[in-house]
C-alpha cells in the first residue's frame, strides 16, 4: 500500500508495516476503499461455500454404490466425426481466463481514466461470461439429452448428475450476476459516470474507478473457482 | 436480603443437592467402570472450580459494593496471576483429559475374543443376528430385505447359512463375554443405548458402525433408543438378558439359524409372510392410536 | 438505582473538540494531545424525509438495530411459548389434549431453531451489533447503510418464511434442530414435505441477509473507526461482535451449503446425503448418499454458532462488569486474545458434536483435544471477570445483578461442558438430559443474562428513560432462580439415563423416579417464561414515565455515551467525529478527580494521573 500517501503517517515495510498498520487509528488497511474491502470478504466467504461444495463432493464421489461415469467420455464432444475428449470444457476455460485478462486490463485503462478503452474491455469480459455461459447452457442440454439428471445418471452413479448440476449451477450462477453486472458497469463507464464521481442507485458513495476494480475482483475469483471446479470434475 | 448472600445459598443449594441427590447413575452393568471414574474425576475438579468461582465472585460483591468515597484499585493487568492462572487451568485439563483420552483408546480398541451381534434397526424396532458355528456373520444388503429374508443377508455367502437369528427386539447375552454390536440401520439414524452399559453408538443407514462392551452383571435391562428418529422414537425399546454361560448356551441352542428360517419358509410360507410389516404395523398402530 | 451516582457526570464530548482538531502541534499542551488527521473523508448519509423512509425502509444503523431487536424478540416469544408447551408435555402428560408426538416433535425442532439463530444470533449480531458498532468506533452510520437496510428485510423475509411453516400442509418440519438427514426428509417425521423445505430456505435466506450485515459489520469496524480508535483502544463489546462476526461469515457458507443440498435432496430427489433405505417394506429410489456428511456440514457451521452467540456475550458482559464495578477490565489484552482465540479455535472442534455419530472413532483424540484447550481461553475470561470484581467498588443494581448471574450460570454450563467435550465421558452422557441442560445453561441461561443486563444498561442511551429498577430486579430473582432450578436439577435426569427428545418418558422403571423432578421443572419453566413479561410491561411503562437518564448516566467511558444528543441521532455525532485518546477503562484512576476518564479525554485535561499507556 506504499504507493499511497496518508498525511501524517509513516508506513513501514513489510510484515512490520502490517502489524503497524494493524495497530493503527481509523482503518486497518490503509488506503482501502471500502467497497474493495467489502469484496475481499464476500469472496472469502464465498471461498468456503464453494470448498464446502468441493468437499461434499470429494466425500459423495468416495461413498457411491455404483462407478463414478468416465469423465474424458461423458464430457466428450463428436467434432467433424473424431471424438475429442475435453474440448468444450477446454474451449470454455480458455474464454473465462481470456475474460479475466480483458477484465485486468479494463482496470488497468480506468485507473488511466481511459473511458472508452475501459468501457470497451468491459463489454469484452461481458461477451466472454455471456459466451461461457451459453457453452455451459450448451453442455447441460446435451448432458439431459443423454439422459443425465439431477436424481440419475446412464453413465455411473446418480450423484455425478447431481453434484455436477449443483456445482456448475452454482458457479453458472455466479457468472450470469457477473455478467449483468459488467454489463451495467460499462454503461456506466460509457456515460462518465466515474469521470464524474456520480452517486450510484443505492448509495451515497461517489462513483469511482475503483468500482470497476472491486468488480474485477470478483470476476477473477469466480474464474479462479472455475479453475478448481474444472480439475475436480474434468480432469479427477 | 442482601444479593450475595441469595447466589451463595443458590452454590450452597447446589452441592448439597449433588450430595443428596435422589437421581444419579443406575448401578452399573458393563466394563465402563472408567467412564463413571472420570465422571467422578470431572465433578471433583469442575465442581471445584465452580466453587471457587462463585464463593470468590460472593466474597467480592459482599466486601466491595459501592461506596461513595471509595475509589476501586487501578491495575489493568498482572501478567504473573494471569501466568499462575493460565498453567494451572491448562494441567487441571490436562487431568480430565488424560484419563478420558486413555478409556476412549480402550473404547475403540474392540477386543479380538469379541463377540460380534448384528444389531438391525428401522422405525421402529430392533432385531439381532448372532454368527453360527463359523464364527462369522454373513454380509447383508438392505436391498435383500424381504420377508423370506427378514435380515437381507446375501444369499451366496456361506457365512450367511449358520447365522442366528432373533426376530424379537429382546436379546440374550452372556456375562463376561466381550461383545462387538455392529450397528446398521435401514432407514433413519438410531442409537442402540443401554443406560446399565454406558457405552452407545448411533445406527447409521448405508454404514455399520460398531462399539464394544463386557457385561459383567446378570439381569434384565432395557435398550432404548437415542437418536431421534421420527414420532415413534420415544416407543422404540427393547430388552437385554444377561445370563450365566449356562443359561446363554441353553438359549442360543434353541434359536433359529437362516438355513432354519429358509427352509421353514419353504414349508409354510404363507403364516410367516409379515413378520417384518407386522412388527411395524403393529408399532404403528399403537402410536397414532391418539388420533 | 440510588441517586448518589447519578447526574455527576458531565458532558464530556465537547471537551475533546475544543483541543487538537487539526495535525497542529502549536503549543506544549496540545502535542500531548496530538491525534493525526483523518484518513477518510465524511460520509455522506441518506437522510429519510417520510414516515416510511425514516422508521420502515430506513438506513439509520440504530433504527435498523432496533427493528432486529424487536423481530427477535418477537420470535423469541414464539420459542417460549412452544417451550411451555413442550414443558407441559414433559412435566404433565396428557395435560395439553391437542398435543401428539407429532406435535411435541415440531415444537421441539422450531423452539430450537428459533432460539439458536433467529432470536439469539439476530439479537447479538443484528440488534447490539447494529445500534453499538457504529457508536462504539466513533462511525456515523454502517459504511453500507442501504445494503444494512436490505439485511434486516431479508432477515424479516426469513422469519416470515419460518412462521408460514406453521400453515402449511403437514406443519412445520419435526426432524429436531440439527435437521439430521435422512430423518428430516422422510416420512415418519412431521413435516417432511412442505415444513422442511420451508425451514431449509429460510435458512438460506438468514444466511443471505445476514452476509450483508456481517459485511457491514466487519468493514465498520475494520475501516471506519475514528480518529484516534485503535483496535486495542476498542470496548470489548465490538471485539466480540466483531470476531462473532467473522465466525458467522466463515461458518455460515457451510450451513447454506447443507440446506441447498437438503432442499435439493427433498425437491429433485437426489441423493446428497440419502443412502439406499428401505420404507414400509419398499426400497426407496434414494441410494449413495452419506447422512454423515449432512452432520459434519452443520455442525461445521453448529460449533462456531454457539460462538457467535457466546463472543458478543462475553464482550458485552466484560463492559457492563468494568463499568458497574469501576474498575477497568483485569486484562484487556489477554482478553482480546481470548476471543479471537477461542473463535480460532471454534473452527477445530466442531466434530465434538458427533462423537457417536458413527464417524471414524479415531477422530474422538482429535476433537476431545481441541475441545478441552478452547477451556483454557474461555476459563481466562471467567478469571479475569470475577478479577474486575476484586477490590472494585461494585453498584449492585439491576445491571450487575445480570452480570453476576451470568458468571454463575457460564462457569456451570461451562464445566459440564468440559464433561461433554472429553470424549469418553460423552459416550454415557450424549443424547440425555445432560445435554439438554448443558447446552440452556452455557448458550441459552447464561447469553440472556447477557442480553437482559444489556438492555438495563443500554435502555437510558436508546429511550432516554431508566428502566424500572424494583420491576428490573424482580425480574432478575425470577428469572435467575427459576433458570437454576430448571437446568440444575435437569442434568441429573441425564445421569439416570433419561434420552432427549422423548414425548413420554415414564414407563422404565428407572426414569419413573423423575416424575417428581420434571413436574417441578415444568413448574419452573412456566415461571420463568412468565417473568419475562414483566420486562416488557417495564419496557412500556418507562418509555413515558421513566425516570429521565440524561448523559451518560452511568458514568460510562465509551464513546456511545458520549453523543451530543440522547438518544443520540442520524449521523450519531453532531458536527464532528469525537477524537480518541485512550482506551474505555479508565475508571478510578489514581490522581483523577472523578472515577472515569472518558475516551475523547485529551491527556492535557488529566496529566496528574497516572494513566495506563493504551
Amino acid at each position: 500500500m506504499s504507493d499511497h500517501k496518508i498525511e501524517g503517517y509513516e508506513f513501514k515495510p513489510g510484515f512490520k508495516g502490517m502489524a503497524h498498520d494493524t495497530g493503527s487509528d481509523q482503518t486497518m488497511f490503509k488506503g482501502v476503499h471500502w467497497g474493495k474491502a467489502m469484496m475481499w470478504i464476500f469472496l472469502l466467504s464465498d471461498t468456503f461455500i464453494f470448498s464446502c461444495f468441493l468437499i461434499s463432493y470429494m466425500k459423495g464421489r468416495g461413498s457411491t454404490l455404483v462407478d463414478w461415469p468416465n469423465t474424458s467420455e461423458v464430457f466428450g464432444l463428436h467434432v467433424f466425426g473424431v471424438e475429442v475428449p475435453l474440448l468444450l470444457i477446454a474451449l470454455m476455460t480458455f474464454v473465462l481466463i481470456t475474460s479475466s485478462g480483458t477484465m485486468a486490463l479494463a482496470v488497468k485503462y480506468g485507473y488511466e481514466k481511459n473511458r472508452k478503452m475501459c468501457g470497451w474491455l468491459i463489454l469484452a469480459t461481458a461477451i466472454g461470461g455471456l459466451i461461457f455461459v451459453g457453452m455451459q447452457a450448451y453442455e447441460w442440454s446435451k448432458l439431459i439429452h443423454e439422459g443425465v439428471r439431477p436424481w440419475e445418471n446412464p453413465f455411473g452413479a446418480p450423484q455425478f448428475g447431481s453434484f455436477f448440476f449443483m456445482i456448475t449451477g452454482f458457479h453458472g450462477t455466479h457468472v450470469s450476476i457477473g455478467v449483468i453486472f459488467l454489463f451495467i458497469y460499462a454503461y456506466k463507464t460509457f456515460a462518465g459516470h466515474y469521470d464524474e464521481g456520480k452517486k450510484g442507485w443505492f448509495t451515497t458513495m461517489k462513483g469511482d474507478y475503483v468500482e470497476i476494480e472491486i468488480l474485477g475482483l470478483y470476476w477473477h475469483f469466480v474464474d479462479l473457482v472455475w479453475v478448481f471446479i474444472f480439475a475436480f470434475f474434468y480432469l479427477w | 436480603m442482601h444479593p450475595g448472600i441469595i447466589f451463595f445459598l443458590v452454590i450452597l443449594g447446589s452441592v448439597l443437592f449433588h450430595i443428596f441427590t435422589p437421581w444419579y447413575w443406575t448401578d452399573i452393568a458393563s466394563n465402563w467402570g472408567g467412564m463413571d471414574d472420570t465422571i467422578t474425576l470431572s465433578f471433583w475438579i469442575g465442581g471445584g472450580v465452580f466453587i471457587a468461582v462463585c464463593l470468590f465472585m460472593i466474597y467480592c460483591v459482599l466486601k466491595f459494593s459501592y461506596k461513595k468515597d471509595r475509589k476501586a484499585e487501578y491495575k489493568p493487568e498482572d501478567k504473573r496471576l494471569e501466568k499462575i492462572l493460565t498453567w494451572a487451568t491448562t494441567i487441571g485439563v490436562a487431568a480430565l483429559l488424560a484419563p478420558g483420552l486413555i478409556i476412549w483408546n480402550q473404547y475403540v480398541s474392540v477386543p479380538k475374543n469379541a463377540l460380534e451381534i448384528d444389531v438391525m434397526a428401522w422405525q421402529w424396532g430392533w432385531q439381532y443376528r448372532l454368527p453360527g458355528k463359523d464364527g462369522k456373520l454373513g454380509t447383508t444388503q438392505v436391498v435383500n430385505i424381504n420377508d423370506d429374508n427378514p435380515f437381507g443377508i446375501n444369499l451366496d455367502d456361506p457365512y450367511g447359512q449358520d447365522d442366528v437369528l432373533i426376530q424379537s427386539d429382546l436379546i440374550n447375552l452372556e456375562t463376561n463375554q466381550p461383545v462387538k454390536i455392529l450397528l446398521r440401520s435401514v432407514d433413519v439414524l438410531h442409537n442402540w443405548y443401554v443406560p446399565q452399559f454406558r457405552a452407545k453408538m448411533d445406527a447409521v443407514p448405508g454404514i455399520v458402525t460398531y462399539y464394544w462392551f463386557e457385561p459383567n452383571k446378570i439381569g434384565e435391562y432395557e435398550v432404548l433408543c437415542a437418536e431421534y428418529c421420527g414420532v415413534g422414537h420415544y416407543a422404540m425399546r427393547g430388552g437385554v438378558e444377561v445370563q450365566s454361560t449356562k443359561d446363554y448356551d441353553k438359549w442360543i441352542s434353541e434359536q433359529e439359524t437362516f438355513k432354519d428360517l429358509i427352509v421353514k419358509q419353504q414349508k409354510i410360507e404363507f403364516e410367516n409372510k409379515k413378520i417384518v410389516k407386522n412388527n411395524n404395523f403393529l408399532l404403528n398402530k399403537e402410536i397414532y392410536k391418539e388420533e | 438505582m440510588s441517586d448518589e451516582y447519578e447526574n455527576k457526570a458531565g458532558y464530556q464530548a465537547q471537551s475533546s473538540e475544543t483541543i487538537s482538531s487539526g495535525g497542529g502541534g502549536s503549543g506544549s499542551a496540545s502535542d500531548i494531545d496530538y491525534v493525526r488527521p483523518a484518513e477518510i473523508p465524511e460520509q455522506d448519509l441518506y437522510h429519510g424525509h417520510s414516515f416510511i423512509s425514516k422508521w420502515v425502509f430506513c438506513q439509520d444503523a440504530k433504527v435498523i438495530g432496533v427493528q432486529y431487536f424487536l423481530l427477535a424478540t418477537f420470535t423469541g416469544v414464539i420459542g417460549l411459548v412452544l417451550s411451555w408447551l413442550m414443558r407441559l408435555q414433559l412435566g404433565f402428560p396428557g395435560a395439553a389434549g391437542f398435543m401428539t408426538a407429532e406435535h411435541y416433535y415440531q415444537f421441539v425442532t422450531m423452539h430450537g431453531m428459533i432460539m439458536v439463530v433467529y432470536f439469539l444470533t439476530a439479537l447479538f449480531l443484528g440488534g447490539f451489533g447494529n445500534y453499538l458498532i457504529p457508536l462504539m468506533v466513533g462511525a456515523r452510520d454502517m459504511v453500507f447503510p442501504y445494503l444494512n437496510m436490505v439485511s434486516f428485510w431479508s432477515f424479516f423475509v426469513a422469519v416470515g418464511v419460518l412462521l408460514a411453516s406453521f400453515f402449511v400442509p403437514g406443519g412445520p418440519t419435526g426432524a429436531g434442530w440439527t435437521l439430521y438427514a435422512p430423518q428430516s426428509i422422510l416420512e415418519g417425521t412431521p413435516g417432511s414435505g412442505w415444513g422442511i423445505i420451508l425451514m431449509c430456505v429460510s435458512l438460506i435466506l438468514f444466511v443471505a441477509g445476514f452476509t450483508m450485515g456481517g459485511l457491514n459489520y466487519m468493514i465498520t469496524i475494520l475501516q471506519a473507526r475514528t480518529r484516534g480508535m485503535t483496535l486495542m483502544r476498542m470496548p470489548l463489546t465490538v471485539w466480540g461482535i466483531f470476531t462473532a462476526t467473522v465466525l458467522a461469515m466463515l461458518a455460515f457458507p457451510a450451513l447454506l451449503v447443507g440446506a441447498l443440498m437438503m432442499t435439493l435432496d427433498n425437491v429433485l430427489g437426489t441423493s446428497f446425503f440419502m443412502p439406499t433405505i428401505l420404507k414400509a417394506g419398499e426400497v426407496l429410489e434414494y441410494g449413495g448418499g452419506s447422512p454423515i456428511l449432512f452432520q459434519h456440514l452443520f455442525w461445521f457451521f453448529g460449533h462456531p454458532e454457539v460462538y457467535i452467540v457466546a463472543l458478543p456475550a462475553f464482550g458485552i458482559v466484560s463492559d457492563l462488569i468494568s463499568v458497574h464495578s469501576r474498575k477497568n477490565i483485569f486484562g484487556y489484552r489477554m482478553m482480546v486474545w481470548a476471543i479471537v482465540g477461542i473463535g480460532g479455535l471454534s473452527f477445530f472442534v466442531w466434530a465434538h458434536h458427533m462423537y457417536v455419530s458413527g464417524m471414524n472413532p479415531w477422530f474422538g483424540f482429535f476433537f476431545a483435544t481441541t475441545t478441552l484447550i478452547i477451556a483454557i481461553p474461555t476459563a481466562m475470561k471467567v478469571y479475569n471477570w470475577i478479577l474486575t470484581l476484586w477490590r472494585g467498588n461494585i453498584r449492585l443494581n439491576v445491571v450487575m445483578l445480570w452480570c453476576l448471574g451470568f458468571i454463575v450460570t457460564f462457569v456451570n454450563g461451562g464445566i459440564t461442558g468440559i464433561f461433554l467435550g472429553n470424549v469418553s465421558v460423552d459416550v454415557p452422557l450424549s443424547d440425555t438430559y445432560f445435554v439438554v441442560a448443558h447446552f440452556h445453561m452455557v448458550m441459552g441461561i447464561a447469553p440472556l443474562m447477557v442480553i437482559m443486563g444489556a438492555i438495563y444498561h443500554w435502555f437510558p442511551l436508546v429511550a432516554g428513560r431508566f428502566l424500572n429498577e424494583t420491576l428490573g430486579k424482580w425480574h432478575f430473582w425470577l428469572t435467575f432462580l427459576g433458570a437454576y432450578s430448571i437446568y440444575f436439577p435437569m442434568h441429573y435426569l441425564g445421569f439416570i439415563g433419561v434420552p432427549r427428545r422423548y414425548f413420554e418418558m415414564y414407563d422404565s422403571p428407572y426414569m419413573t423416579s423423575a416424575v417428581g423432578m420434571n413436574e417441578f421443572i415444568s413448574m419452573a419453566a412456566f415461571i420463568v417464561g412468565a417473568a419475562q413479561f414483566i420486562l416488557i410491561f417495564n419496557i412500556i411503562k418507562t418509555l413515558k414515565t421513566g425516570k429521565p437518564a440524561g448523559h451518560n448516566p452511568w458514568q460510562a467511558n465509551s464513546l456511545e455515551w458520549l453523543t451530543p444528543s440522547v438518544p443520540p441521532e442520524h449521523g450519531n455525532w453532531g458536527d464532528k467525529l469525537p477524537i480518541v485518546h485512550r482506551w474505555p477503562y479508565d475508571f478510578s484512576v489514581p490522581g483523577s478527580k472523578e472515577d472515569f476518564i472518558t475516551q475523547t479525554t485529551p491527556p492535557s485535561e488529566v496529566v496528574e494521573t497516572e494513566v495506563e499507556k493504551t
